[in-house]
């Protein structure tokens, strides 16, 4: 461990900037510093951690960390079990977040996460410029100048991990009546107060579970029904967790639930009403309520990045994104961590790459492996493999491999054949391997369904036409010794194993 | 949920949701993905399964069996459909040509977007045969 | 020959169009369908009118013609007539039977009667419409 400087990297001429102390911009840095590439990273914040040195509100998170896995702590297979830690190359940047639990929960606190991050810069000697607020961004010839609070920043390339942080309430009558997630008082201050929760995603039945017991009676409404992630079998719905305000809602607890587009919210006296229309055929309402909170979601923030060319889509105003997570715009601007979920890959059964840090710090880990390779000439190894080891590695990495079990459908492994034969190619996103162009190779990912069925998808690339092949799923995951895996993969890649 | 109420506006031009009020198309466009595609990338591919159906909201997509291009598709046009109804995997890639924007239904949540929406797929519907008879091939 | 309400949803049940349809649906539909018996070389439907029914074939055979050419023969299970009973545009075809020939028709006000208040009905048309898209396409490319 060396000493780290406490303001490192003052303005002026870098080959590359990373902008950002979230878990994103941390994996990012770590990993081109350990490529060797020369970059600055600075935050507008006083500490790492990004949102969670204040999210989630109710300090507790959705993501695990299993102390006791069935793979050893520390190694590479244990990743998939603890979707917290950063990754890191040396063992004791490994798997740091157990070290940081208390036992009461597989899920970590805020504060533990924060720690562990925070133990991952100390340990890594990782340098960063704090209090450094990127304020505005412009164009000189083919270089970008960042402006900010500390001065310009000049360099050919930067990485943005700036989140999809900033609070967004929709245009609606009364929107100043209207109080945002981030506003969300100490609990108790809710006692006997009817609360109207605009947005029934996971922030908003976050709050509704952590205000039952608290508020009198809780109205949570937006124009979509609830889906549950039991029901989709996948992170896209309302996280078992948080389910307990809809057992609540049937068992008439003082919880309702609305498909309903909120009109407007006005003062009535001492009290709020919100003004609601059905979507779903329903009556439509004016409902008292004494307070009114948004749990409507957050934007990307971009400041002037889309005047100055980045493209933007969606309701969280993400930056659009090629698979190698530049954006599809403006060449030389890049993105790390949650906002990822503009590249959302191919979207097989609607399943989307996770923007949460079990997967996006494996994206990190890739872009810096590709940005070293376009922009500064460091070449990863690429390890021969024997032809007959192929197919049993392959399987090996369906069962085991982190980056495939943690980016469903959208990193895979890969594998291409060339003039010496088959060679590993690393861990890449799935979306550049279907559609790029290259030799001969295959690919393999695993890919869930919305019956929660897990199989392995090889794709397989000939002559630049890619095809599909779906292996069996296995009731205990376990892929390695599929005598039909095998066959089925040894008859896709015929004539290429030699 | 930014720029839904600027979506709403949009989708309420489009003829496939012309049958729609206000509140109906509020609970659609919670419901649509947005995704915008760079020239180039596709959309659909072929051969693949687990697609999604897919509605034009800007640019130009290009339809194509092995390589060959044999449709475009405009603003308000959809895709993807066939697929998902027949469970197979689509017959064509379909490629942005410039610069597209789409709202998109995963392929497991399409039935039940068409049965909460039967107005939108009796469009569909009347948009399909409209396509049968300019292939120009004789309907009995 | 006359059928009952549930020798006529069997039949229905075997068209393609209406395959995987609930079987709430399909009886329904039975209900409302009608036989017709058509003699050697009568029309079923003639090229250029308007589109009043759809037309399955029970027994029989039939010819599609256009402009004096031959483009296809029909037989049992086949239908006919679904295109303009969806957009009631003029035919594009005529058919005419070979030999007698029972169809079920199934008038195009029935039909869009049902279409209204059954999500399925229009579902399974959608999917049927999507076979035929795909056969057409499968034709173009060979």
């Amino acid at each position: 461990m060396g000493e780290v400087d406490a303001r490192p990297f003052p303005p002026g001429d870098y080959p590359l900037v990373v902008v950002g102390s979230g878990p994103g911009g941390i994996q990012v840095s770590y990993s081109l510093r350990r490529l060797g590439v020369d970059h600055a990273l600075i935050s507008a914040d006083e500490a790492p951690g990004g949102m969670f040195r204040r999210f989630p509100f109710f300090q507790r998170l959705l993501s695990w960390t299993k102390p006791y896995a069935p793979v050893p702590r520390g190694s590479r297979a244990y990743e998939r079990y603890d979707w917290n830690s950063l990754i890191g190359e040396e063992p004791s940047h490994r798997a740091i977040q157990p070290e940081f639990m208390d036992g009461t929960s597989e899920f970590p606190s805020r504060p533990e996460m924060e720690a562990q991050l925070a133990e991952f810069v100390r340990r890594a000697a990782l340098p960063i410029r704090y209090g450094c607020l990127w304020e505005a961004t412009r164009r000189d010839g083919d270089r970008f100048v960042l402006e900010t609070s500390d001065g310009e920043y000049r360099c050919g390339l930067v990485v943005f991990a700036v989140g999809v942080a900033e609070p967004f309430t929709p245009e609606m009558p009364g929107r100043e009546l209207v109080a945002h997630y981030v506003d969300t008082r100490d609990p108790e201050t809710y006692a006997g107060r009817r609360l109207f929760i605009v947005g029934k995603q996971n922030s908003g039945f976050e709050l509704a579970s952590g205000l039952l017991h608290w508020a009198s009676r809780i109205v949570l409404a937006s124009p979509r029904p609830a889906k549950l992630s039991v029901e989709t079998n996948s992170l896209a719905g309302i996280r078992a967790r948080y389910v307990q305000p809809i057992e609540d809602r049937f068992m008439g607890g003082g919880v309702y639930i609305l498909n309903a587009s909120i009109e407007g919210v006005e003062r009535a006296g001492d009290v709020l009403r919100v003004r609601t229309r059905a979507t779903d055929g329903g009556m439509d309402l004016a409902i008292e309520a004494d307070e009114v909170i948004a749990a409507t979601g957050f934007v990307a923030p971009l400041r002037d990045l889309p005047a100055l060319g980045v493209a933007t889509f969606g309701p969280s105003r993400l930056p659009a994104q090629t698979p190698y997570w530049e954006s599809a715009s403006l060449a030389g601007i890049y993105f790390a961590g949650t906002i990822n979920m503009g590249s959302p890959g191919l979207k097989k059964n609607g399943v989307a790459g996770t923007g949460a840090v079990h997967g996006t710090r494996f994206n990190a880990r890739i872009l810096a492996r590709e940005i070293a390779e376009r922009h500064f000439g460091v070449v990863a190894p690429r390890p021969a493999l024997a032809p007959r080891d192929v197919v049993g590695y392959l399987l090996e990495e369906a069962t085991d491999a982190p980056e495939l079990w943690n980016q469903k459908g959208y990193l895979a492994r890969a594998v291409l054949f060339g003039a010496d034969g088959p060679y590993d190619e690393g861990i890449v996103p799935l979306q550049a391997f279907v559609d790029g162009s290259g030799p001969d190779g295959v690919a393999i990912g695993l890919e869930g369904d919305s019956e929660g069925v897990i199989r392995p998808a090889a794709y397989v690339r000939r002559k630049g036409a890619v095809s599909e092949v779906m292996l069996d799923p296995d009731p205990l995951n376990e892929f390695r010794g599929s005598s039909d895996g095998r066959a089925r993969l040894t008859a896709a890649l015929e004539g290429l194993l030699r | 949920m930014a720029g839904t109420e600027e979506l709403i506006d949009e989708l309420s031009d489009l003829a496939l949701f012309a049958d729609l009020a206000r509140p109906e198309l509020a609970g659609v466009a919670h419901t649509l993905e947005e995704e915008w595609y760079a020239d180039g990338q596709r959309i659909l591919r072929e051969g693949f399964s687990g697609t999604g159906f897919y509605i034009l909201l800007e640019g130009e997509v290009a339809v194509r069996i092995e390589g060959q291009e044999r449709a475009r598709l405009r603003r308000g046009a959809f895709f993807g459909e066939a697929a998902i109804l027949l469970g197979e995997p689509p017959g064509a890639d379909v490629v942005a040509a410039g610069r597209v924007r789409v709202v998109h239904v995963a392929g497991p949540a399409l039935h039940e977007f068409l049965m909460r929406h039967p107005n939108v797929m009796f469009r569909m519907l009347q948009e399909q045969t409209r396509r049968l008879r300019s292939a120009n091939r004789w309907a009995r | 020959m006359t059928m009952t309400v549930a020798e006529r949803a069997a039949l229905l049940s075997r068209v393609t169009l209406f395959a995987g349809l609930p079987e709430a649906s399909l009886q329904a539909l039975a209900e409302l369908a009608g036989e017709a018996e058509f003699g050697d070389g009568d029309a079923i439907v003639l090229q250029g009118q308007v589109g009043t029914g759809l037309f399955v074939i029970v027994a029989g055979a039939a010819r599609v013609v256009r402009g004096g050419e031959e483009l296809d023969r029909l037989g049992p299970g086949d239908y006919l007539g679904e295109l303009a009973v969806i957009d009631r545009m003029p035919r594009m075809a005529s058919v005419f039977a070979v030999g007698p020939t029972t169809c079920l028709a199934l008038a195009s006000w029935d039909l869009f009667r049902r279409v209204d208040g059954d999500p399925e009905l229009v579902h399974s048309l959608l999917r049927g419409l999507a076979l035929r898209v795909r056969h057409l396409s499968e034709h173009h490319s060979h």
